[in-house]
């Protein structure tokens, strides 16, 4: 956000001709300052019917207890782990997005942070929802606090599920503090064009931003604090997700690789799941101006590095499985590629490991159709790597009298579909309510744009040839731009 | 001072002017504006005051009805006049008998709750079956017969004795037969009063017979030997022991008794010194007793004979006519093999069979003479009374009965109309009787076709006595009034014949007043409190004698070959019906324990089922659970789901009677398919095999079994040794070989106070080589520790609650003869998998040191504590399921529902009046919770406050867990590691000890024993 000295003639991050800091506003906030369209009246009536199911099977299970759910005296967890790591590492592309490429100045993030950003909260949300509905006893969620009480009782600060707590509950504070700092100079804009009733909410919402040189300075004081604090929490919080599986004894999840291996796979997963969302929303909202090819393609990009990555995880798992000669840990990994779930390991296989290295291809990168298709497969790709980890691991351990098969029940299935329901009913009210791109940090970018009107200034003869001469020269000598080059822009 | 001076309160009072006097002369010197209060502008202001008025009148009133609410009061009156054998929290024992095996039952507040076995018990010398266990809960059963009945409605007695008396009379006028029709009766004083009955209507006579009979054992021995009894086994004087089917660990005669015999040469004590005896069993279906023997050679039911024939030939040097060849060739060449062991061992060894064929038990009688078993491991002389059915008087008196010939019948635990092989018989016969009299407590089958329901009382309510031994005589006392409007058979039956004694408590006084108390060396009313103390007298016995065989085998061996012929030629498949040690002849069928009792050999609950060779399954190209339809010669046909059981004899099928109920109870109703009717009377006899053929339906009906992996894989949680490895080296298989270096995390933290285990330090040892797998301990587990019974779709979702199980697992042969193929993989490719060996594992919360439960648990709901145990604080759990996740022996159990009050588990253990027999030590769990074995930390508990009290310390053995104490087989010691003289310190010092899992190095704290098999290497090629 702050000094920006890159080249004219570098690719534009903002495509389009003519595009002027009201234009910006305009654009980003037809869709907050407008009746919504026939779009996302579908979408949004489809993510409420998924919310309505969330409530129905969520109901029942709290009525009937956990019971209504496919586990069993083995398999203790099954979809509801894996939709809760599945949601949090979706969380992961968000704080990634805004805070380490925030750090290492990484400015085409400036129009995709604040859809990232607020996935990462909504799928928090999600994710937090499934730590207390697979609890057997629900409403003693709050036994996990370390709340001083009468019985001197204590939580057990070993457990990784202990960790979890203050893992997610730190994550989600800060990625909410962070999303909504970034978001008052937008609500500033939004509150001075409305009037009324919305001129009021948002008036409040916008913590009286003034917009001030001094207010401005502050503001990305605070952004670069708290990006400082999020960029360990994109490392932290998946590593201490991945403890609850690393720290334990079962075969399968007791592995030390499991901490960067779980990283890597959480920012692969956010990426896709970015892709699915802004591919569409780019679209609905006309937004093609901001989030351009160069994005998708660096987020392709990214999700072919990350999914190697997690290729190789893969692949190290069983090595080492092999090189430990630990009876068990071997089995289990057999077990995986060719046990009763081996339909479910492969899934996961292609979908994680082979599908994104096709995006070697620039040609596959580009096109949109084909990423937003990868996308979609790379999220089902790491719903499977996490039901391999836990399902797969536990239906076959030690003892060989106690191996059995899950079978999930509708309740299971539809409290994941349901997930996804509250999840896009989120999505869908933000980009209603909000502007879905970070209006102010675009509007930095747009130094290519008023190179264009400069020369068109020079063109019609309004400045002084002398400066002119001066400043074509300097052009040449310090930004190394090429005459030609800047004829083109 | 001057205390006139006057203050004015203004200029006005001082002047007094008009306006000042005019108003002074108001209390109020301004109006109180009241009227426009009341009225016009006070009614028409912002809050009204009459809304202000309304508001508070209907909150007072909302308050006061919301105060109404009754809170429930539950009143707990304290005895007015206490009891004084009754304190509230202790409980009481009472010496009971169940079956004739002497017990001690436990009742809390006057309710009994659990029945332990009496350690100074003849037969099973403390231990319990677990229908014995199970038997508690049939007290409290929702569906017993609460009042009589008269032509199927409610009545009074005294109306119920005007119907029989009147009805009796006027039969005894008539002239025609009264039958008291009933399973074994072994106990005297009932025997008195049914022989006192007879003589007050002579033409009345006692029919005996036996659902699963032993006719042919006591004919073949009044054949034989002039003897129609059934012999007193000793499988503890027999170093080798040959069986023919006969599953007498399990369902043989006297399964529990013979479980201690067995063990006994075979436990560590045995080992010790150097002595183990070999077992040698063949047979067609899977028994438990197969999964324990050395060798187990799968024959067909029609060779059992033939088998028998060529032993008999291989030890006497001759040969029977007609002798042949097994379709087995292992087991032939088995036979020869075990005829030079048997008469190595002559004198110390024993041959059984289990066929209720007169013929194939006159040859086992001929081996057994051969063999010196007579007066050795066979006593005749002071018999057992456990089953004394005769098939021919039940069949003629079917006949009679069909014939006209039978005016009255009384049905004394006796259910023919199910358990008869052919219910139309038993139909047209009772059409034709005019009193039809059951003493069953249940409306069962029978009861349906009878006029009169005389509903006899649950054994906990009753006066009795028994004896199922000669000599052994044990005293049944009530424990709590009846529950019912019940009463006691052979009272309805002095009642009925006017007997001068009118109740039978004075009847049994007076019995073993005369008769039975100076056996045992007492008398009078000291002696009969001595009696009921001890709950047993024991006679001493008469010396056996032996006896010798002198019978032509000429004729049995052409008998043995026809019907053998008969059973081969029928049709493709032979059956074999049999028990299961659960559910026996199904008289049980409604109670939840035993349904929900895995079978200890295929671990299917609440089913019975076609099982079959895993080899035939395939070549019949049948899924897992596919339903076939089995059609005997005589027309019955059943459809049940078709079982895999490795070990099955190629081209038999077995299937389990006790299934199938139409009117046990809501929990046994319609539970599996009914097997009797495949019984077939032959030679006098009921044979339990028969030519069925076998058709394929396209149906699945899954069964719901506890275990569906059935290989170990290799892993060393089982550990074996052959008893010749055992011999050269007593840690043979033991792993301790490969001890290595060992490190701890927290070594330190181990030796600090806090985690010190400074008086007790509760462990546990399993010896693999004492327990057969019969699952008692299940059933005493659950009786103790409130464990919820969830039912068969529960169960198929693998949600049973047991906290400790037996794992059942099959090596298969390599080819070679040794048995040990275990991996999934190598198995799928294995085509003979009828040579298999079994070894069950009892598995329950190892009450790690290092346990890796209580490190996951997020808010410390399970946590050591410093007597070694792994503790739950059901209170603190969160349901998380992490530490279930966590246990490397998956033990730990969740709610998955609240199975204590929820509408769906009505059928089980839900309902109020069944809960009574809940142990009110025990919680019971809250959906969400999860639970596990505790080591019955209420008996430790009770046991340590105990020694408390009397100042002393806690002695090793007082405290025994529920588990344990059941064992007839003492395969399970708990105690004290931190005395060195326990029982358990010495079993975990064996050279045989390891842990499972202990390279996991979670420290568990129950050792296991490797299980040692005294194979015979000579068949293996």
């Amino acid at each position: 956000m702050a000094s920006h000295n890159e080249s004219i003639i570098r690719e534009p991050l903002i495509t389009g001709k003519g595009i002027t800091y009201a234009q910006i506003t305009n654009d980003v906030l037809n869709p907050v300052e407008n009746k919504p369209n026939k779009a996302w009246w579908i979408g949004f009536t489809v993510a409420s019917l998924g919310s309505l199911l969330w409530v129905v099977s969520i109901s029942y299970t709290f009525w009937f207890g956990l019971g209504a759910w496919g586990l069993n005296k083995t398999v203790g967890w099954a979809w509801d782990i894996t939709g809760f790591v599945w949601w949090v590492g979706i969380g992961h592309a968000g704080t990634l997005i805004s805070a380490v490429l925030l750090i290492f100045r990484q400015n085409w993030r400036n129009s995709i942070n604040r859809s990232a950003e607020a996935m990462t909260i909504f799928a928090v949300i999600c994710a937090a929802t499934y730590i207390v509905a697979h609890m057997g006893r629900p409403w003693l969620a709050y036994f996990t606090l370390p709340l001083p009480n009468q019985y001197v009782l204590w939580v057990n600060w070993n457990s990784a599920l202990m960790m979890d707590v203050f893992a997610i509950s730190t994550y989600f504070s800060v990625s909410l503090l962070f999303w909504y700092t970034g978001l008052l100079p937008d609500i500033a804009s939004i509150r001075d064009r409305a009037t009324g009733l919305r001129r009021r909410i948002y008036s409040i919402l916008s913590f009286g931003w003034t917009g001030s040189v001094k207010t401005w300075q502050r503001f990305e004081t605070v952004s670069l604090i708290l990006a400082g604090i999020s960029t360990p929490l994109v490392l932290s919080v998946h590593t201490i997700v991945s403890f609850d599986f690393a720290t334990s004894l079962e075969p399968g999840w007791h592995t030390t690789i499991f901490p960067p291996y779980f990283v890597a796979g959480a920012i692969f997963s956010g990426f896709a799941m970015v892709q699915t969302l802004l591919l569409v929303t780019r679209k609905v909202l006309g937004l093609e101006n901001y989030i351009t090819m160069f994005h998708i393609e660096s987020m392709n990009k990214i999700i072919m590095l990350t999914g190697s990555i997690v290729g190789v995880a893969y692949i190290t798992e069983f090595f080492i499985a092999w090189y430990s000669g630990v009876e068990y840990e071997q089995y289990a990994f057999i077990n995986r590629a060719t046990g009763p779930y081996w339909w479910a390991y492969w899934s996961m296989m292609s979908c994680n490991v082979i599908s994104p290295q096709l995006f070697w291809s620039s040609k596959l990168r580009r096109s949109i159709k084909f990423s937003w298709f990868l996308s979609i497969i790379v999220n089902i790709g790491m719903w499977f790597e996490r039901f391999v980890i836990i399902v797969t691991s536990l239906h076959r351990d030690y003892i060989p009298s106690s191996w059995v098969m899950f079978y999930p029940t509708w309740v299971d299935v539809s409290v994941f579909i349901g997930s996804i329901g509250i999840f896009f009913t989120m999505f869908l009210l933000f980009i209603r309510v909000l502007p879905s791109v970070a209006i102010a940090e675009v509007k930095l970018l747009l130094k290519t744009s008023s190179e264009q009107s400069k020369k068109k200034e020079i063109e019609e003869g309004h400045l002084d040839p002398v400066e002119v001469q001066y400043y074509k020269e300097s052009l040449v000598k310090y930004d190394s731009v090429d005459m030609s080059d800047y004829e083109k822009i | 001072m001057d205390s006139n001076k006057k203050y004015w309160k203004g200029l006005e009072e001082l002047n007094r002017t008009p306006e000042f006097v005019e108003k002074n002369k108001h209390e109020f010197a301004e109006p109180i504006p009241i009227e426009e209060v009341l009225s016009g502008g006070g009614l028409s202001a912002k809050t009204p005051r009459r809304d202000f008025l309304k508001a508070l009148g209907f909150g007072v009133g909302a308050v006061t009805l919301a105060a109404c609410q009754k809170v429930p009061v539950h009143k707990s009156i304290p005895y007015l006049v206490k009891p004084e054998e009754i304190t509230p929290g202790i409980a009481n024992y009472y010496s009971s008998t169940y079956e004739g095996s002497a017990i001690l039952v436990k009742t809390r507040e006057g309710r009994p709750i659990k029945v332990e076995g009496n350690p100074g018990d003849l037969l099973s010398k403390g231990g319990l079956s677990a229908q014995a266990q199970a038997s508690v809960l049939e007290l409290y059963d929702t569906s017993r017969v609460k009042d009589p009945k008269l032509n199927g409605n409610p009545t009074g007695w005294p109306q119920l004795d005007k119907f029989v008396k009147d009805e009796l009379t006027a039969i005894k006028a008539g002239g025609k037969k009264i039958s008291i029709v009933s399973s074994t009766v072994h106990s005297p004083s009932t025997l008195a009063v049914i022989a006192d009955f007879i003589t007050a209507f002579p033409t009345a006579s006692h029919v005996t017979y036996d659902a699963v009979s032993y006719t042919g054992i006591i004919q073949a021995n009044k054949n034989s030997f002039g003897k129609a009894v059934l012999p007193h086994y000793y499988f503890d004087k027999a170093d080798v022991i040959v069986s023919f089917g006969a599953d007498f660990l399990g369902t043989w005669i006297s399964g529990e008794e013979f479980t201690s015999q067995y063990v006994k040469n075979r436990n560590n004590k045995s080992l010790e010194a150097k002595k183990m005896s070999r077992h040698i069993q063949f047979e067609s279906g899977m028994s438990l007793t197969g999964t324990n023997a050395d060798v187990r050679m799968p024959i067909k039911p029609s060779e059992d004979g033939i088998a028998l024939m060529n032993l008999y030939n291989a030890l006497s040097g001759t040969t029977l006519p007609g002798s042949k060849k097994l379709t087995n060739a292992n087991a032939d060449k088995a036979i020869v093999l075990v005829a030079k062991e048997l008469l190595a061992a002559k004198g110390k060894s024993l041959v059984v069979a289990g066929s209720n064929d007169v013929s194939v038990q006159t040859l086992v009688n001929a081996i057994n003479s051969l063999l010196g078993s007579y007066g050795t491991t066979i006593d005749l002389d002071n018999p057992s009374r456990q089953y004394a059915g005769n098939d021919t008087d039940w069949t003629k008196f079917v006949a009679d009965a069909k014939a006209g010939l039978v005016d009255a019948v009384l049905f004394l635990d006796a259910n023919p109309a199910y358990d008869y092989y052919n219910v139309k018989d038993i139909e047209a016969a009772l059409k034709k009787i005019r009193l039809k009299v059951t003493f069953s407590d249940k409306d069962d089958e029978t009861a349906a076709l009878c006029n009169a329901v005389a509903p006899n009382h649950h054994y906990l309510e009753s006066w009795g006595d028994d004896s199922a031994i000669e000599g052994y005589y044990t005293v049944v006392q009530p424990t709590i009034n009846p529950v019912n409007n019940t009463r006691q058979a052979e009272e309805s039956l002095l009642v009925w014949s006017d007997n001068a004694v009118k109740t039978y408590y004075t009847y049994l006084r007076a019995n073993w007043e005369t008769n039975l108390l100076a056996k045992g060396g007492l008398a009078g009313q000291a002696g009969w409190e001595a009696l009921l103390q001890k709950g047993f007298i024991n006679a001493a016995p008469v010396a056996a004698g032996t006896y010798s065989f002198a019978l032509d085998l000429n004729a049995v061996a052409q008998t043995i070959l026809s019907q053998s012929s008969k059973i081969a030629a029928g049709g493709k498949y032979e059956l074999q019906v049999y028990q299961t040690p659960a559910m026996r002849d199904g008289k049980k069928a409604n109670n939840p324990w035993l349904q929900e009792l895995p079978d200890p050999v295929t671990k299917v609950t609440w089913d019975n089922f076609a099982a079959m060779s895993p080899s035939d399954i395939k070549e019949l190209g049948l899924d897992e659970f596919q339903v076939v339809t089995i059609k005997s010669g005589n027309g019955y046909s059943v459809s049940l789901p078709v079982l895999s059981q490795p070990g099955q004899a190629r081209g038999t099928v077995s299937v389990a009677v006790g299934y199938g109920r139409t009117a046990a109870g809501l929990v046994g109703n319609n539970v599996g398919k009914n097997a009797y009717p495949f019984y077939n009377l032959l030679n006098g006899t009921f044979q339990t095999t028969s030519a069925v053929s076998v058709d394929v339906t396209s149906d699945i009906f899954p069964l719901s079994q506890t275990q569906t992996h059935h290989s170990f894989e290799g892993r060393n949680v089982i550990r074996e040794a052959t008893f010749t490895e055992y011999k050269k080296n007593a840690a043979a298989g033991s792993g301790k070989d490969e001890e290595h270096e060992k490190y701890d995390l927290w070594e330190k933290s181990v030796d600090d106070a806090s985690h010190s285990r400074p008086v007790y330090d509760w462990v546990m040892a399993i010896d693999l080589n004492a327990c057969t797998g019969c699952g008692a301990c299940v059933v005493a587990c659950s009786a103790e520790n409130n464990i919820p019974v969830v039912g068969k779709d529960e169960v198929g979702r693998r949600r049973e609650m047991h906290w400790i199980r037996i794992d059942r697992y099959y090596s298969y042969d390599n080819g070679k003869g040794e048995l040990n193929v275990t991996k999934e993989k190598e198995i799928d490719e294995l085509k003979d998998f009828e040579n298999v060996s079994v070894v069950h594992q009892p598995m329950l919360c190892q009450h790690c040191d290092h346990a890796p439960c209580e490190t996951v648990c997020p808010v410390l709901a399970t946590v050591h504590s410093s007597e070694g145990l792994n503790q739950m604080a059901y209170n603190r759990c969160v349901g998380t399921r992490y530490c279930a996740n966590n246990c490397p022996y998956k033990v730990r159990r969740f709610n998955w529902f609240n199975y204590w009050n929820d509408s769906r588990f009505d059928n089980y253990l839900s309902n109020e009046h069944t809960q009574l027999v809940l142990n009110p030590d025990v919680t019971t769990r809250f959906r969400g919770v999860m639970e596990k074995c505790s080591m019955c930390v209420q008996r430790i508990q009770a046991g340590k406050l105990k020694a408390k009290i009397e100042k002393r310390p806690l002695a090793d053995g007082e405290v025994k867990v529920a588990c344990q104490q059941t064992c007839s087989a003492n395969a399970i010691v708990f105690g004290n590691r931190n005395d060195p003289n326990s029982e358990v310190s010495k079993a975990l010092n064996s050279e045989r000890t390891y842990y499972v899992l202990e390279e996991l190095n979670v420290k568990p704290g129950i050792g296991y024993q490797v299980k040692v098999r005294n194979t015979l290497s000579e068949l293996q090629a």
